[in-house]
């Protein structure tokens, strides 16, 4: 009991104001943002072509650009998160942006992973494809999230910046 | 039986005046077919009568004749037209795939091994075929006639064809009246369903090598022989025109022994070659001589599969080549429409006849459509779109169901099967590979040598016409020609040779190297060809070899890339290789390397010259990639270990914090319940 009580103390959210995020968290935020961009054109955007699935250099493009936005979104989960605590009246965030930011969060780890287990000899063609679908399906997802919270950041009020 | 009622109108009238005159009209040479069937998957006893060309059963003459005198079981050459056309369609089995080349009733579908015209003086080689497969030439485009197609070819074909002409021979005609000596060379059954393992293929190729083409079916059988016997192609050479038909070729000398009492001969036929006699025009192989036995051969043979499980076919005998998309090459033959009428007559005694050949087409390309799921993908993977459950679930003869772990399913829309399955495994350079039909193999011949003509290569990673990248055989032309107007005209070797330019190898040569595959100095061209310019009247002579047109130019050889020196390439799909053994099992590098065979293995040209003078491709090359996409492609494997460390570790630490957010919400809300 008494370690349960101790983890508790540690998890729980404290009332004092949280910590603004650094010039790192800000600089990854943007290269985030960019190579998003880059992802989204080339996978996103290959896919509304109708040209789905991607080749050649737009798959070389796409493949070069993940690897940034895989580091990008990590250094953006541990330097964000604390500001942007769901629930924390005290956040920076508003509720709705932080919504987004969670949302990110989870879709980036399901596209991160959907993106790389099937380059591991894991998976089968039904496995694989359903990974491809997944992967495609959560970048929207991702992609959509990633727009909203960049829009609720600009729009919120200068006084919370 | 589902009978689909509504026909366009058109195609019903079609329908319908084309089996009235199948039905109506007698084949002219067999007759139909007796219609008597066992209908037992048992194999029928073949103990019966042997048939002449003209139905009469064979009887060979007592062993003595009533004066007490011996005789000799002389008779005329059984006919496999009329013995086993007796029972069995052999008008309509006349038309299936290894005789109709020159029929016109079957698509040419895709592009499949040529007949190999190879001269080793003239160092002619050219691919051959009936049936106009872009790159191959048809035999009468390059000034041999049917019977100059026999005289090369009969050694390996089955019958039947430019072997059987439709029309009789016609004393008048110098090509064709040639065969009322040799008689016609008739599709001979038992060469693929002879099953006690007894035909004599050797013997049927001497037999045929002489134009007995009446003879060669009684010899390879094994049932006599022709003690005595002139070849019939030196008598129909020594026939005048004017001067009456030579009748005195001699009969078959039978084995007495194969007769019974009632004149019958038991012969074992089988209705399921073995693989073995599929190999002896089927057989490729790419470790001659002496490495064979390295060889492991194709994992479907050694899973106790055989040939014709998956190369099926009907009496029609339009056996399935076994590719994706063949669907749409195979036809229904107006034969086989003939026998369904038949058929549908026989159940619906109410219908009419031209009801029911409205009727027969669709239902025959309806069963066809089953045929999509004798492909590699169609049996181990099935055909979702496919007609029938059986071709939808795959897994068909006990087929493993494949996983490709790892693979991205694009790969499977790019890859045909044989990509990463089929043919040896691909090396820097593809292999020399020997095939029956081009070189002899199956016949007994000093060993042919890597430089052997033709040179074939195997596998070259080229794309289908489905798109696909497919491994490939790949061979050179190589010939003597007049350029006129922009158009070549071949020059068959006797023409080449009146020059008396061609090197002549000398004995020792010979004894060493059979096939004179010493290669042509640039000095030995040009002679040649300022031989054949003597007469530049029928056009400027040139010499196509290993990807380049050799010519004269202000009085010195010349030669470039020429598209008449292209190779002809056609797909290969065995030996097939299990999964370990694959394209790809040791991980992307074999395709994605910067040196992977599939896009940078060097091609050279093979031909009649020295290999500096080749034209040489590398593969992305010939298939018309681009270099640079191919090679960064290649390149930025290097970073694939890092891409996976990078985006595993990345969410990793994703994982953590949304763990921890997880786990801090569940104490908040454990908190708030508490209190």
């Amino acid at each position: 009991m008494n370690g349960s009580t101790t983890a508790s103390t540690t998890l729980a959210p404290t009332p004092s104001r949280p910590a603004r995020i650094g010039i790192l968290g800000r600089l990854a935020y943007a290269v985030m943002c960019l190579t998003g961009l880059v992802l989204a054109v080339t996978g996103v955007g290959t896919f509304l072509a109708g040209k789905a699935p991607m080749t050649h250099w737009v798959l070389m493009a796409h493949a070069s650009a993940a690897p940034a936005f895989a580091m990008a979104l990590a250094v953006v989960a541990l330097s964000w998160s604390g500001s942007t605590r769901p629930g924390d009246a005290a956040s920076q965030s508003g509720g709705l942006s932080r919504f987004w930011f969670w949302l990110v969060l989870l879709a980036g780890f399901v596209v991160l992973l959907s993106g790389v287990v099937p380059m591991t000899p894991v998976f089968g063609t039904h496995g694989q494809h359903a990974l491809y679908l997944t992967h495609r399906y959560a970048a929207m997802v991702l992609t959509g999230a990633l727009i909203l919270h960049l829009v609720s950041l600009v729009l919120r009020p200068k006084s919370s910046r | 039986m589902k009978l689909p009622l509504e026909l366009p109108l058109p195609r019903a009238l079609f329908a319908a005046a084309l089996s009235a005159v199948l039905l109506m009209g007698p084949h002219p040479r067999t007759g139909a077919a007796e219609n008597l069937k066992t209908e037992s998957r048992m194999p029928f006893a073949h103990n019966i009568p042997l048939r002449d060309a003209d139905g009469r059963i064979i009887t060979p003459p007592k062993a003595f004749d009533e004066k007490g005198q011996p005789q000799e079981p002389r008779a005329n050459p059984y006919s496999p037209a009329q013995t086993c056309g007796k029972c069995h369609e052999y008008a309509v089995i006349s038309k299936g795939w290894h005789f109709n080349a020159d029929r016109g009733n079957a698509k040419a579908g895709r592009p499949g091994e040529p007949w190999m015209f190879t001269d080793s003086t003239s160092h002619t080689q050219i691919p051959l075929s009936y049936r106009g497969w872009p790159g191959t030439f048809k035999p009468g485009e390059i000034g041999l006639s049917d019977n100059d197609f026999l005289n090369q070819f009969a050694r390996h074909f089955p019958g039947g064809g430019p072997g059987q002409p439709d029309k009789k021979p016609d004393p008048a005609d110098p090509v064709t009246r040639r065969m009322l000596v040799t008689g016609s060379l008739e599709i001979d059954c038992l060469l693929c369903h002879e099953a006690s393992g007894r035909y004599n293929h050797e013997a049927r190729f001497t037999a045929v090598n002489g134009q007995n083409y009446k003879w060669a079916a009684a010899i390879g059988a094994g049932l006599g022989n022709y003690g005595g016997f002139k070849n019939a192609g030196a008598i129909a050479d020594s026939w005048k025109p004017g001067a009456s038909v030579p009748t005195n070729v001699p009969p078959i000398k039978y084995d007495r022994a194969r007769f019974d009492g009632e004149n019958n001969v038991s012969l074992t036929v089988t209705r399921r070659p073995s693989p073995n006699n599929c190999y002896y025009c089927h057989t490729s192989e790419s470790a001659p001589a002496d490495g064979r036995w390295h060889g492991d051969r194709d994992v479907h043979l050694r899973a106790g599969l055989s040939c014709i499980d998956c190369h099926r076919n009907g009496v029609d005998h339009l056996v399935v080549r076994g590719y994706e998309g063949e669907l749409k090459d195979r036809s229904v033959t107006p034969e086989m429409i003939a026998i369904r009428v038949k058929l549908i007559l026989r159940d619906h005694p109410e219908m009419d006849k031209q009801t029911a050949a409205k009727l027969a087409k669709p239902l025959l390309e309806e069963e066809q459509a089953g045929d999509a799921a004798l492909s590699c993908r169609g049996c181990h993977s099935g055909e979702p779109g496919a007609a029938t459950v059986k071709a939808q679930a795959g897994g068909r003869l006990g087929s493993p169901r494949p996983l490709h772990k790892g693979l991205p399913p694009l790969h499977l829309e790019k890859l045909s099967c044989t990509a990463c399955h089929s043919g040896p495994f691909p090396g820097t350079e593809p292999q020399i590979v020997h095939t029956s039909l081009a070189h002899k193999l199956g016949i007994p011949a000093p060993p042919r040598g890597e430089n052997t003509a033709p040179v074939i290569v195997q596998p070259v990673f080229l794309r289908g016409a489905d798109g696909r990248i497919a491994p490939h055989k790949m061979v050179w032309p190589s010939y003597w020609a007049r350029q006129k107007e922009g158009k070549l005209a071949v020059l068959l070797p006797e023409e080449v040779a009146k020059t008396g330019k061609l090197p002549t190898p000398d004995e020792d040569d010979l004894t060493r190297d059979p096939y004179n595959s010493t290669p042509l100095t640039d000095a030995q061209i040009q002679a040649v060809l300022e031989a054949l310019a003597a007469d530049k009247s029928k056009g400027e002579p040139v010499f196509i070899a290993a990807g380049k047109m050799y010519h004269l130019q202000a009085g010195k050889i010349s030669a470039e890339e020429n598209d008449a020196a292209k190779p002809y390439a056609w797909a290969l799909a065995h030996d097939v290789r299990p999964a370990s053994q694959a394209l790809g099992a040791r991980g992307c590098a074999d395709c994605h390397a910067a040196d992977a065979p599939v896009y940078f293995s060097s091609i050279v040209a093979r031909g009649p010259v020295a290999a500096t003078n080749s034209v040489s491709k590398r593969t992305w090359e010939l298939r018309g990639d681009d270099e640079k996409l191919a090679s960064t492609f290649a390149w930025t494997f290097n970073f694939r270990l890092m891409l996976k460390i990078i985006t595993f570790s990345s969410a990793l630490i994703i994982l953590g914090v949304l763990l921890n957010r997880a786990l801090a919400g569940f104490d908040t809300i454990a908190r708030k319940l508490q209190k």
